[in-house]
């Protein structure tokens, strides 16, 4: 583990001597009184701090003094102490804490608070994943990576929405980089299997358990031990998986099949999905506690043609070492605005295409070539998200979201002519002007 | 039951020399002679302030 340069003020002898011993691995200095806190703060470098508040039968929160100028100098400032009214909290936050807890279970809390400090440290200073790993200039999706990236050190099950192809494996994978776990990264695509074929792949098997297995085989819940376990297409599971997937989850134990002796495995979920969970739970397709036990945090990735601003970038990453192609204006407003039904993977085998073609200047009709039905493969992949977006902002919000990215997108490919805009969509002036209003969009369809 | 402010002072120290000997209790065994000595010390004395506390909280 990294050594860090940790700063401890606390006043009672034995809880001294407590944080020093679970920070032992790293560079600690201690103070028992406000006046040498401050006195250390200014003059050391630390990276993180851990600060009582209560210094003594009579003080009346000097720790917070020592809090404010810690967190002034950059350091990472968590509170424990055994202060826990909502005012005193609050005042910590305000004067720059990050963390609070109470005092009594050191063992595990300061352990994690490393981790996560560690973790977070490694993510925040990595080289920008959004131009290498997980390519996207979409301020929205950047945002929203960046925000399960928080959660990567945690314990909490995450679960990845989208479209098929749109990263969810590969957000998974950084996730799981990001986490400080051990184990590996094991990832299934449930999908992928029949029933029988998924328990053996997870569950693992004895030699001779049933025809054909010739030998003991691992499963990927043994193989995720202590790492991370990607779960693709969960919503394609069947129910009686589900079942002994959730025991699983929950005893942390498992029989691999043909076995009589369980095996533990401390796996972290991460699971994917490209309908709406709700959905299949309504519909009766996924049972509703195995949902509460994987979507702990829940991000959900745009579908590409979404975020038309992530296809030069994604093309220059696919091409990256190899031959590199030129667009024209055309071909790439064409691109923009193609639905891209398979998402970042079609664009990929899009692109690959194109390399191999006979020309490095790609025009319009090259790009037409290969890009064809653009209308028909919208609504589908958007389906569930709209749904979603509708339950969280009413049916109202999102009618009036699928009227406005309509009117935006034939205005766009109308040259943002308004009349013929109308005229396609035969809609009323009123509703058009009204509808662009709503969505804050001006009269050429654009963000105001 | 109000608490005084005198007997809010004192359970926040009682609450924080229990949870620091608990910390303690829960380290005791994986110190080495020397350290189970100290610490032993450490936390007898922070009985003694406990017992103290009780007693304080008692007459409040």
């Amino acid at each position: 583990m990294e050594k860090l340069n940790i700063f401890v003020l606390e006043d009672d002898k034995l809880a001294q001597k407590v944080m020093a011993a679970h920070l032992a691995a790293h560079n600690t200095d201690l103070a028992g009184d406000l006046k040498t806190a401050l006195k250390k703060i200014e003059a050391g470098k630390y990276d993180i701090g851990f600060f009582d508040l209560m210094l003594g039968p009579d003080d009346d929160y000097s720790g917070l003094k020592a809090i404010a100028a810690a967190a002034q100098k950059g350091i990472y400032c968590v509170v424990v102490s055994s202060s826990d009214s909502d005012d005193v909290i609050d005042r910590a936050y305000a004067l720059g804490a990050r963390d609070f807890y109470a005092k009594g279970n050191e063992e595990s809390n300061v352990s994690d608070i490393l981790r996560k400090f560690i973790q977070n440290r490694k993510a925040a200073g990595a080289a920008d994943i959004f131009a290498s790993a997980f390519i996207t200039a979409d301020p929205e999706t950047r945002a929203a990576a960046a925000e399960a990236l928080k959660y990567a050190p945690t314990e909490l099950p995450i679960l990845v929405l989208g479209p098929s192809g749109t990263g969810k494996t590969s957000l998974a994978r950084i996730l799981h980089e990001h986490s400080g776990r051990e184990g590996a990264f094991v990832s299934i695509n449930c999908s992928a299997y029949t029933e029988d074929l998924l328990e053996a792949e997870l569950f693992g098997y004895r030699k001779g358990a049933f025809t054909g297995a010739s030998e003991t085989r691992k499963g990927r819940l043994l193989e995720a031990h202590r790492g991370t376990l990607f779960l693709d297409e969960i919503g394609t599971m069947s129910l009686n998986m589900q079942m002994k997937l959730l025991k699983a989850i929950e005893e942390r134990s498992f029989y691999p099949l043909g076995s009589e002796k369980p095996e533990r495995s401390e796996f972290r979920i991460i699971s994917a999905t490209l309908e709406d969970p709700q959905e299949l739970i309504a519909r009766g397709k996924m049972r509703f506690d195995l949902f509460q036990r994987v979507h702990g945090y829940t991000i959900s990735l745009k579908p590409l043609s979404r975020r038309p601003c992530d296809i030069a970038p994604l093309l220059q990453h696919f091409t990256k070492g190899g031959r590199r192609l030129s667009f024209t204006q055309e071909a790439r407003a064409y691109m923009e605005s193609y639905a891209w039904p398979g998402n970042v993977r079609e664009l990929k085998k899009f692109t690959d295409l194109l390399s191999c073609g006979a020309e490095g200047r790609i025009d319009l009709a090259a790009v037409q070539k290969h890009l064809k039905g653009r209308e028909a493969a919208a609504a589908p992949a958007r389906d569930g998200e709209l749904y979603a977006y509708a339950l969280a902002h009413g049916l109202e919000a999102a009618l009036d979201k699928t009227a406005g990215e309509i009117i935006e997108r034939s205005l766009r490919e109308n040259g943002g002519k308004r009349t013929k805009t109308m005229a396609d969509l035969k809609i009323s002036t009123r509703l058009f002007y009204s509808t662009l209003k709503k969505l804050g969009l001006d009269n050429d369809g654009e963000k105001k | 039951m109000t608490d005084t402010p005198d007997s809010g002072k004192l359970l926040h120290d009682l609450r924080s020399k229990c949870s620091s000997l608990k910390s303690a209790a829960e380290l005791y065994k994986d110190c080495s002679a020397a350290e189970k000595k100290e610490m032993l010390a450490l936390m007898n004395a922070a009985a003694a302030e406990i017992t103290k506390l009780l007693a304080q909280l008692d007459k409040a």
